[in-house]
């Protein structure tokens, strides 16, 4: 090894390194594996969605562009009643979710603080799945609940209460979203309950204002970002998540992703196009909250400057 | 006085409304017989306890920790990597890197693996463990790199700095100053990442083609049988790993709701 | 007991040539090479020692599951063979998965070595040119199965070809409270109707295409125009008026039925699993089942009731076959023949019948004199119909196009109005 780079000394050698990439690539190079994983998996996986539900299927050899799929879906009554019904879940859901999540993270702060996060955080770990499973024992016909209900004589059988799961409506579906992310809509909001936050509650009640005047003019408006992005995030979940609407919903109508999954499987590979297509649908509907979410989250960076 | 006992109305409440759900959980995986409208079984079993130790449940529980162990120790590997741009590189196209590591966290995989399905047939990765393992790697790099980066933001660099200056080569500086520097945040990503793996179901049956089994694969088949004690007592193996390792993790975690973010999808 | 078969078969003609164009098709000759012929049984025997199959089949069935374990997983093990079940819901899956391949352009080396099937999932991988075929007449145990007869010649109207070997016999039967029902409210379709209106909620099928709510669905069908002989002659035609008229009334007397039945008919349950759970809460007190046999296990583990009996109503029982497939990509296509094998033998039809109530698929009368006694003298349970009573009045199958369009007909007609 030649010693003149080591007698230049070790910032040099440094240099000598740093070298190999220019600094500007750097950051591409560090980069590499993540963006390799996103845009072969994400990126391809939409784009080829996207072509899929355009007719092109690969390895058959088809190169007509057609919106069929599309007209196909939209014409499909079934279709219509599963959006209608996807819509609701993730309405009602996000909503309940929303607020009693900033309820709930009203009373645990002034509550148990740390016994109570735990719960919650407890809460958030658990699989949709297992949570499906468990709203399903609750709720059913002859669940817990019914039997409770029969127990304190309020129910008069199975028959008598009322239908929870499977249900046309999707009370069980919104039920288990509601059950489980409330809880982490709770964790946002009492991680943005600063001290800061605290102390202009304090200055506010000095000044006379009630509870109520100082939680809409004071607390909320310091909270909302980061809850409306927990938000973003609870309505994306809902609109495409493929467990709890199978496990607890209906086959008829059912949500969008349970029927991309449903003309997926559909032996007939020519209905292939429609299940790219509600795909298609179900990913521009998350991005587009993508892009609400981090619009919500740059003005909150900005406040917090 | 009146405010206090509503709190106390309200806390109760609230963790009755939390466990609730969990109670029939817990009394099926024992229960025997359990018709209605009894409130409690008539006979209890330990079927439930039979069944999770029987040898199809213990190789899903193997093939699960293996596929969730990979995933965790790639996605760290990656978002160590990809980490270090975000937190300590200001570049151009930083925004749209950020959305492109954000959109698959928010974005479920279905949508996303029904158009690459094909491919994964094609070239031979479906129905195999790696095939499920590079699957997951696009809910989980990300969000390892969002986690990391944020670590990396608030790395103190100097400490590189010196030690390269004392001599240590790149390597060795990364092993011995910035690896435990950044431990803590490791750690955390390595845990949820894995528990991200260890709850999928959806990636794993389109790309595992029902061949890899794991447990979330056994559990939903169950659910939809009509043995209960067996679906409860699965849920319940489950469940326990998530619960302990956000145990473990809560107090890091208290107040980045970032962090938060990735679970809320389990 | 069962396997579900379900959902469209709707016409793959155009898909067929669709992978004919892609050059993804004509691979049999490819495969004919590679693996052993199905005629030298010893080469096939050679070949399958040490091969690891995988078997689609419907594992929501834990009687049958514990029956695979038990008794064809050793015996594989035996030759050599390792037996990996692959449990799906819907056998649809796995022919999807075939298709699937086929349309990646995997010719050989295809996961799926072996599928429970029958019906229209069976005729959409005749139509798709999918199963490898002419081989179920060399399996040694096919000596015990009749070949020629309807029900083992023709899977729902689509010829056998000897693409799949025969393995289980369904029938369908009604199983009920006694308790809660008599006699003669099982008598007929009309007075269980009847029983159903006068105790409403306490009766429910599983929406089709479920195979069990299918099944349900052509029952009553049958009994409307007196049985299937009008809808057997000639081909398929779902346009025909004979067919038309008969869905209609079917739709009709469904429709007149529904605000009697569980939950009023707003909601149907999405599986037998679910009409199950139902029974055992106590929830319904009748339902139609394609697994008569294996409702005596239940009453033992206390899940049903012990006032639980069958009956056959008049119209009669439907009846059917279901069969084991080798899709033409298997990549462990001996294996896959020696499973068909054992799945035919003598001792393992009895095994199954002991440990799961399902009806043999071959012949019995011609089996070893050790067997059919074996046979005669499996106990059954009181709730059990005896197999004489169940088969007296058996009604085969409506051919699978049929199906789909009464499947599709139903979802139209009932369940979206």
């Amino acid at each position: 090894m030649s010693q003149p780079v080591v007698s230049t000394g070790p910032t040099t050698r440094q240099h000598a390194v740093r070298r190999g990439v220019p600094e500007r690539l750097r950051p591409l190079l560090l980069l590499s594996p993540a963006l390799l994983v996103v845009g072969v998996f994400f990126v391809g996986g939409v784009a080829q969605a996207v072509l899929q539900s355009l007719g092109r299927q690969p390895f058959l050899g088809q190169t007509d562009w057609s919106f069929d799929a599309y007209r196909a879906t939209f014409a499909d009554p079934a279709f219509r009643a599963s959006l209608t019904l996807t819509l609701r879940v993730v309405v009602l859901s996000t909503g309940l979710a929303t607020v009693l999540g900033v309820a709930v993270a009203l009373l645990v702060r002034r509550h148990a603080r740390g016994p109570l996060t735990t719960l919650l955080q407890s809460t958030l770990a658990v699989p949709h799945l297992v949570g499906a499973l468990c709203i399903g024992l609750l709720l059913s016909p002859s669940g817990f609940a019914s039997r409770l209900g029969t127990g304190a004589g309020l129910v008069d059988g199975p028959q008598d209460f009322p239908v929870l799961t499977n249900d046309a409506f999707g009370w069980g579906i919104i039920a288990e979203y509601t059950w489980k992310e409330a809880p982490f809509v709770a964790v946002v909001a009492l991680a943005s309950m600063t001290p800061h936050v605290r102390d202009l509650e304090g200055a506010a009640r000095v000044l006379g204002a009630g509870r109520w005047r100082r939680f809409t003019s004071v607390t909320l408006p310091l909270i909302a970002p980061p809850v409306a992005a927990a938000s973003v995030l609870v309505a994306s979940f809902a609109a495409a998540s493929y467990e709890v609407p199978r496990l607890l919903g209906q086959s008829f109508p059912a949500t969008l992703p349970v029927v991309a999954l449903q003309r997926y499987q559909d032996t007939d590979l020519l209905v292939r196009p429609q299940a790219m297509a509600v795909a298609t649908i179900i990913a521009v509907l998350s991005l587009v909250l993508v892009a609400a979410y981090l619009t919500l989250v740059s003005r909150l960076s900005r406040r917090s400057l | 006085m009146n405010g206090r006992w509503g709190g106390r109305l309200g806390v109760g409440l609230l963790v009755a409304a939390v466990l609730l759900p969990v109670l029939p959980l817990v009394v099926w995986s024992a229960a025997g017989t359990w018709r209605y409208p009894d409130v409690v079984p008539g006979r209890l079993t330990r079927r439930g306890l039979d069944l999770v130790l029987d040898g199809e449940v213990v190789s899903a529980t193997a093939t699960s920790l293996l596929i969730a162990v990979t995933v965790a120790a790639l996605a760290c590997a990656i978002g160590l990597s990809a980490g270090r741009a975000i937190g300590l590189y200001r570049f151009r196209g930083r925004r749209l890197v950020q959305f492109l590591l954000l959109a698959p966290v928010i974005v479920p995989g279905l949508a996303v693996t029904l158009g690459i399905q094909v491919f994964f047939v094609r070239y031979g990765l479906a129905d195999t463990v790696l095939g499920v393992v590079l699957v997951q790697l696009m809910p989980t790099v990300p969000y390892a790199a969002t986690l990391l980066g944020a670590a990396y933001a608030n790395l103190d660099v100097d400490y590189e700095r010196q030690a390269r200056t004392l001599g240590s080569g790149p390597l060795r500086t990364f092993l011995t100053v910035t690896v435990p520097l950044l431990r803590p945040a490791l750690v955390t990503t390595a845990l949820l990442t894995f528990l991200i793996s260890w709850s999928e179901y959806i990636l794993t049956l389109l790309i595992g083609g029902g061949q890899v089994t794991t447990l979330p694969l056994l559990l939903f088949a169950a659910i939809g049988s009509a043995d209960r004690t067996a679906a409860a007592a699965l849920g319940l193996l489950v469940v326990l790993p998530p619960v302990l390792i956000v145990l473990l993790v809560a107090r890091r975690l208290r107040g980045r709701d970032d962090a938060w973010m990735g679970l809320a999808r389990g | 007991m069962t396997r579900p078969t379900r959902r469209r078969s709707a016409v793959l003609s155009g898909l067929a040539a669709l992978l004919v164009l892609a050059g993804c098709g004509g691979d049999d000759s490819a495969v004919g090479e590679e693996t052993a012929p199905s005629s030298d049984w010893d080469a096939v025997l050679a070949e399958a020692d040490g091969q690891s199959v995988n078997w689609y089949m419907y594992g929501g069935d834990d009687t049958l599951n514990a029956f695979v374990d038990d008794v064809v997983t050793p015996r594989l093990a035996d030759l050599g063979v390792t037996l990996d079940q692959v449990r799906i819901d819907d056998t649809a899956e796995a022919v999807n998965k075939v298709l699937g391949e086929k349309q990646a352009g995997r010719t050989d080396g295809g996961s799926v070595d072996a599928i429970w099937i029958n019906g229209e999932n069976f005729a959409t991988g005749v139509q798709a040119d999918l199963w490898r075929c002419g081989w179920s007449q060399d399996l040694p145990n096919a000596q015990y199965v009749d070949l020629d007869a309807p029900e083992v010649a023709t899977d729902f109207g689509t010829p056998v070809d000897g693409c799949e070997a025969a393995w289980q016999q369904a029938n369908s039967a009604l199983v009920y409270d006694s308790a809660v029902l008599d006699d003669a409210d099982v008598e007929s379709v009309d007075s269980l109707f009847a029983w159903a209106e006068a105790n409403p909620g306490r009766l429910a099928y599983p929406a089709p295409p479920d195979f069990f709510g299918s099944m349900a669905v052509r029952t009553v069908l049958y009994d409307t125009i007196g049985g299937p002989d009008s809808l057997l002659e000639g081909e398929p035609d779902t346009s025909s008026e004979a067919f038309t008229d008969a869905t209609a009334a079917t739709f009709e007397r469904l429709n007149e039925i529904e605000p009697s039945l569980w939950r009023g008919g707003e909601t149907y349950p999405q599986s037998q699993d679910d009409i199950e759970k139902l029974y055992s809460d106590g929830e319904i007190s009748a339902f139609f089942t394609y697994g008569p046999g294996a409702v005596g296990t239940k009453v033992a583990d206390g899940l049903y009731p012990e006032s639980t009996r069958e009956a056959v109503p008049s119209v009669g029982n439907i009846s059917n076959v279901s069969f084991v497939t080798i899709p033409a990509n298997a990549a462990h296509q001996a294996g896959a023949l020696v499973l068909a094998n054992v799945l035919q033998e003598p001792e393992v039809q009895l095994a199954l019948f002991e440990a799961a109530g399902v009806y043999p698929a071959i012949d019995v009368a011609t089996t070893p004199q050790g067997v059919q006694d074996a046979f005669a003298a499996v106990e059954t349970s009181p709730s059990v119909l005896p197999l004489a009573e169940l088969l007296a009045d058996a009604r085969p199958e409506l051919a699978s196009a049929y199906l789909s369009a009464i499947e599709d007909g139903w979802v139209a007609e009932v369940q979206q109005k």
